[in-house]
């Protein structure tokens, strides 16, 4: 779907982003993850010509994004929807002019407009608020208007620029539970730019991790969660308060093992006692998947590592600094 | 207290003397002065809309940057609006008699009103669309919008309420302009204040002249916010 080699992009002499290579697959949720200012967002912007590029190369569906004259950027964006973080919503328009809008740019006639307006709210569950104005709707309202107009073209590929950020969780998980469903009944492909690791974890196949504009990592969502590198886990980890002495040991559990209760039949196949200091359970797309931190007593800490070692779970001895 | 009640009602006498005495020639100034406001407001509009559009196009965050016609029309633009008005006036005189017909008279002052008047129009103009969100924008481009598209079915309604506001401070503007028409036999408001008030020492015209101003004024200036209000 999207193709990318070697892309370079600079402000002046500022480089944005470096090197980038990756593609991105039909029907996959991909998500471009970084701290603030890594070039998340200008990598978006770049797929549907709102920047430019230097170097290297941006295919969309087979086109090279960079040699499209003003026709080809106009049907390119027709092909992919975009929706903002602020929700880039005319506030003096209603809900209803704001999702037609697209459509009048490209001239689809007031009755077929109309029509298309009134399936897109019903879609995105606002067909009661159509004649409201945008500036009365709450946070979450907006970005399903926001959705709406996205979809209003048809497009194959969804851009979504911190589409939840200015959410509040529980508004966040419920639009990203409507992308989901709009993903699966128009099977779209969504690029997802955020920097907030629930948004990643429940919605992302795989993941392209920026830092600076260069890639720190790219793959399997679950992976990255699983087997952090150390580049990651400064982006990813929460903190956790650990107790002094002993030694700590994070347990990382897949789907295989979540299912079996493996502490406490480590426990009683050794006999030993040690402390749960801290953990998380969380869903990964469609899995529960989390870990658990326990504290050994020195003692007890070779038996406790060969144990691990012997039923081949994925642990690491955590150190004193983090 | 018929003292009082009498000068009272000699005062009101004067007053009513005074008003019957300059009616017709105050009726005619305020006739010529809401005739040159108008329409060299609607001119400036037209034209400072042009220049706006062509400012906002080229400029730094522009739909297409084009940093030497951006610099030329500021110049131009900044050059303009530092000529003192009347200087303004007779220096564009010829201009006036070549595209007007003649050079004196209420609809001769009309050319130089707009001209003074339009390069501040499109800093108005331009001021209120910068202040468009420009994620709203950038959202228009997002769906293929064109440059042509952006500027009129985005940001010229979104800028609407502002750009009522200040289309009420470039009437105003040119209302105190328009005083100065005087000098090219332009008439209107300031010019009758000026000929018979001042010159003439009839101190009581003054008074009316400036009354009728006020009422003007406050009329433009609550239309406009009252247009905004309905407009956000």
């Amino acid at each position: 779907m999207i193709e990318v080699t070697n892309l370079e992009k600079s402000f002046g002499s500022v480089t944005v982003l470096k090197n980038l290579n990756f593609t991105i697959e039909k029907g996959e949720v991909f998500g471009v993850v970084g701290h603030s200012g890594a070039g998340k967002s200008t990598l978006l912007r770049c797929f549907n010509a709102l920047e430019g590029y230097q170097g290297g190369s941006i295919k969309v569906m087979g086109k090279e994004v960079a040699a499209l004259g003003r026709e080809g950027i106009k049907t390119l964006r027709r092909d992919m929807g975009m929706i903002f973080q602020n929700f880039n919503l005319m506030a003096r328009k209603n809900v209803f002019d704001n999702v037609a809008f697209p459509l009048e740019v490209w001239h689809t006639p007031a009755q077929e407009r109309k029509r298309r307006v009134l399936e897109l709210l019903d879609l995105v569950g606002l067909t009661d608020k159509a004649y409201q104005r945008v500036q009365n709707l709450s946070g979450g309202q907006k970005q399903r208007v926001g959705i709406a107009r996205a979809l209003a073209l048809s497009p194959s590929i969804l851009l979504c620029d911190e589409a939840t950020s200015a959410l509040d969780p529980r508004t966040t998980i419920t639009i990203l539970e409507l992308l989901e469903n709009i993903r699966k009944s128009l099977d779209l492909t969504i690029i997802m730019v955020t920097h907030q690791m629930e948004v990643v974890k429940r919605m992302c196949n795989r993941i392209l991790l920026l830092d600076g504009g260069e890639c720190q990592g790219l793959g399997q969502t679950e992976a990255f969660f699983l087997a952090p590198t150390p580049n990651v886990k400064t982006l990813i980890e929460d903190e956790f308060t650990l107790i002094p002495g002993g030694t700590n040991i994070r347990m990382w559990f897949p789907r295989e093992i979540s299912q079996n209760s493996v502490i406490t039949r480590m426990a009683r196949a050794l006999d030993v006692d040690f402390a749960i200091v801290g953990g998380k359970l969380e869903r990964y797309v469609d899995d529960v998947r989390g870990f658990l931190i326990i504290n050994v007593d020195d003692e007890h800490l070779e038996k406790v590592l060969n144990y691990l070692q012997e039923k081949k779970l994925f642990w690491e001895v955590m150190d004193d600094a983090s | 207290m018929p003292a009082n009640s009498n000068t009272f009602m000699a005062a009101l006498q004067a007053v009513q003397a005074s008003y019957l005495a300059i009616r017709d020639d105050l009726f005619q100034a305020l006739w010529e002065t809401v005739y040159m406001v108008s329409a060299s407001t609607v001119f400036s509009l037209v034209f400072g809309f042009l220049l706006a559009v062509v400012m906002i196009t080229t400029g730094p965050h522009g739909l297409r940057p084009n940093a030497r016609v951006y610099r030329s029309i500021d110049m131009a633009v900044n050059l303009l609006r530092s000529l003192p008005f009347i200087i303004l006036i007779i220096a564009i005189m010829p201009l006036t008699r070549l595209v007007m017909g003649t050079g004196i008279g209420t609809t001769a002052t009309i050319m130089p009103l707009t001209i003074a008047a339009a390069p501040f129009a499109a800093r108005l103009i331009e001021g209120s669309f910068l202040e468009v969100d420009k994620g709203v924008v950038e959202a228009a481009r997002s769906f293929g919008a064109s440059r042509w598209q952006t500027i009129f079915m985005v940001m010229l309604p979104e800028a609407m309420p502002a750009l009522v506001l200040n289309i009420a401070v470039l009437a105003i503007t040119l209302l105190g302009y328009s005083a100065m028409a005087g000098t090219v036999g332009g008439g209107g408001l300031g010019d009758l204040a000026y000929r018979l008030g001042y010159n003439r020492f009839q101190t009581d015209v003054t008074i009316w002249c400036i009354l009728l101003l006020i009422v003007l004024v406050q009329v433009i200036q609550s239309t406009g916010n009252f247009l905004y209000k309905r407009l956000r």
